[in-house]
């Protein structure tokens, strides 16, 4: 069954320990320059409020960097469904860059494309992402997709009920 | 009876193709035509072939053909292709021979264009476009005697090739017909960023001038201007630009520049599709067909025709002009049509060395050049062809996330908003 790496907006401080858990995890170099894969931020709303964000790759379903990427290193796990990559024979192009929607890929000091590949590895052996197991706040879960369309639909509701509320 | 189907040209679109017919059920025949000895590859691949940076085997991105032949089970057809007669449905090799099928897809992609000049031929002038022309390029490198190159055609390929020979310490000249680098995306501002960079690695240019001939005087060329300039080297690469293949349609298919297609792949003749670069599909900017020369594009395109053609019903809205290239340690990203008119932004992020101009028209982004902004790319890609498909949604929050960590200036996020 396919895993979601699912963000609860109303629970995240941006703090930042799932970036740097991320760093950590996945040895990123960013004083070299190296961008890491998972993005903290907030963004000021228009009513003076704040929301807060942590981004990373999304694991798309039809994941436009494969399709894009000219070398074949991206592909899907099977197992996890997790946007995974082979960077042997990526030539920096940043194809994979252009295609993402969202930002994703990275660059090592290299060249080559580096990405969130869910810590995949760690998932099939029944841990959790390193950004998920570090998140204070419980706002980053491993989710299974059936687990994660319920969460979905309980925030559809709960938006429809506080815009009804207010 | 199991369906018959020829599949002419086997590049990414054909590759794509074949991959989503079986994936769809398509259990019928499958006849592959190709003249080439290597398995699908992105010409782009070429000169990184011969930078070393990848080896032969990283210039087959799906593998060896028998190994995609094994995996899609299809026959090889080693036999130039002289027509495809559409009405008849039937494949003519240049043998003469004709082969009926149920349904074919010219997926043959586009070549080179050399002008007609006198010396177009002569030693040590290459295009870049295939694995030959890349092994060609190669052995002449290797001989230690390339010591200066005139890149002819201040193209994407162009721009790759003139990397590679500054990287080898070969003396460079990057000359084109148009009067600044990348006419065909690029808006002069940018382009003048741009040569400015390359001048500053000693890089040599020579814009607004007319190829006229190559001489060949015992071995040392010359690149000759219509304007009487000429620059001496040892080799001449042509990068003046690509022609669809589509000399195998006969009369009776439409073919403008590549041959067109709709949102299914299908050309005017019933039966017979067509996906790549030798194809014309749809121009979201434009609402008009237009040959898109992108790897993506190829892929969609092809897999749509697949899908198709096992009978699945799929749609490929289009795409539009876009491209995204890396060299000499800068990028250019260029999205829409160069030649779109509307207001034009121009934004700097000096700490970065980033620059924006976005061009709009009635609140849509109607052309964008960045240099060295890659990182939200795709982010103003999807941005933009969401603006044109007609949407009015500003920026989500996880795209403005992704700018600000790009570094790319509140006031480009705030006209985009507009």
């Amino acid at each position: 069954m396919g895993k979601v790496i699912d963000l609860d907006i109303h629970k995240c401080s941006a703090c930042g320990a799932c970036a740097v858990a991320c760093m950590d995890q996945n040895d990123l170099d960013v004083t070299a320059g190296v961008s890491p894969f998972r993005v903290v931020c907030d963004l000021e709303e228009k009513n003076g409020g704040f929301e807060y964000y942590s981004i990373a790759c999304f694991h798309c379903e039809d994941a436009p960097c494969i399709t894009a990427c000219p070398c074949n290193c991206l592909s899907k796990d099977e197992e996890t469904g997790f946007t995974i990559y082979d960077n042997t024979n990526c030539i920096g192009c940043h194809s994979c860059a252009m295609a993402c929607p969202f930002g994703a890929p990275s660059y090592a000091a290299d060249g080559k494309m580096i990405k969130c590949d869910g810590c995949v590895e760690r998932v099939k052996c029944g841990l959790e992402p390193a950004c998920v197991r570090n998140c204070p706040t419980g706002a980053l879960t491993l989710l299974d997709e059936e687990e994660f369309k319920e969460v979905k639909v309980t925030r559809s509701l709960k938006k429809i009920m506080d815009m009804a509320n207010e | 009876m199991k369906k018959k189907t020829a599949v002419v040209g086997f590049g990414c679109a054909g590759y794509h193709a074949v991959k989503a017919m079986r994936e769809h059920g398509y259990d019928g025949e499958i006849d592959v035509y190709t003249d080439s000895d290597w398995a699908p590859g992105n010409p782009m691949l070429t000169t990184y072939y011969i930078y070393g940076k990848i080896r032969k085997e990283g210039t087959m991105p799906f593998g060896a053909m028998e190994e995609i032949q094994k995996q899609f089970g299809f026959c090889v057809r080693r036999e130039a292709v002289s027509r495809v007669l559409s009405e008849e449905k039937a494949v003519q090799t240049s043998d003469g021979r004709k082969e009926i099928y149920d349904q074919i897809l010219i997926s043959t992609g586009a070549r080179a264009f050399v002008p007609p000049i006198p010396g177009a031929d002569s030693e040590n002038v290459f295009v870049m476009r295939t694995m030959d022309d890349a092994e060609q390029v190669k052995a002449a490198l290797s001989t230690g005697k390339i010591k200066s190159a005139v890149v002819v055609g201040a193209s994407m390929v162009g721009i790759k090739l003139v990397e590679l020979f500054h990287a080898n310490g070969i003396e460079c000249t990057l000359a084109d017909m148009a009067p600044y680098i990348f006419p065909v995306s690029a808006v002069p501002q940018i382009a003048a960023d741009i040569e400015a960079r390359l001048k500053e690695k000693g890089i040599r240019l020579v814009f607004s001038k007319a190829l006229q001939a190559i001489e060949n005087e015992n071995g040392k060329l010359k690149v000759v201007f219509a304007d009487g300039e000429a620059v001496p080297c040892d080799l001449v690469m042509m990068c003046i630009g690509t022609r669809a293949n589509t000399q195998i349609a006969d009369e009776k298919l439409a073919v403008n520049r590549g041959i067109v297609v709709d949102t299914s792949m299908r050309t005017n003749m019933p039966g017979i599709y067509s996906a790549g670069d030798c194809c014309e599909g749809n121009n979201i900017q434009t609402g008009q067909t237009q040959i898109i020369g992108i790897w993506d594009n190829a892929a969609r395109q092809g897999e749509t025709a697949g899908a198709n053609m096992a009978g699945i019903k799929t749609v490929y809205p289009g795409n539009m002009l876009h491209n995204i290239t890396h060299f000499m340690g800068m990028d250019f990203i260029g999205y829409g049509d160069v030649r779109s008119e509307g207001k034009e932004y121009t934004y700097e992020n000096p700490e970065f060395g980033q620059k924006f101009v976005v061009r709009e028209k009635d609140g849509v982004p109607v052309c964008m050049n960045f240099l060295d902004s890659y990182g939200a790319s795709g982010v103003f890609k999807a941005y933009m062809i969401k603006r044109l498909e007609g949407s009015r949604e500003p920026l989500s929050p996880v795209a403005r996330v992704r700018m600000i960590r790009e570094g790319v200036p509140e006031k480009v996020m705030d006209l985009l908003n507009d």
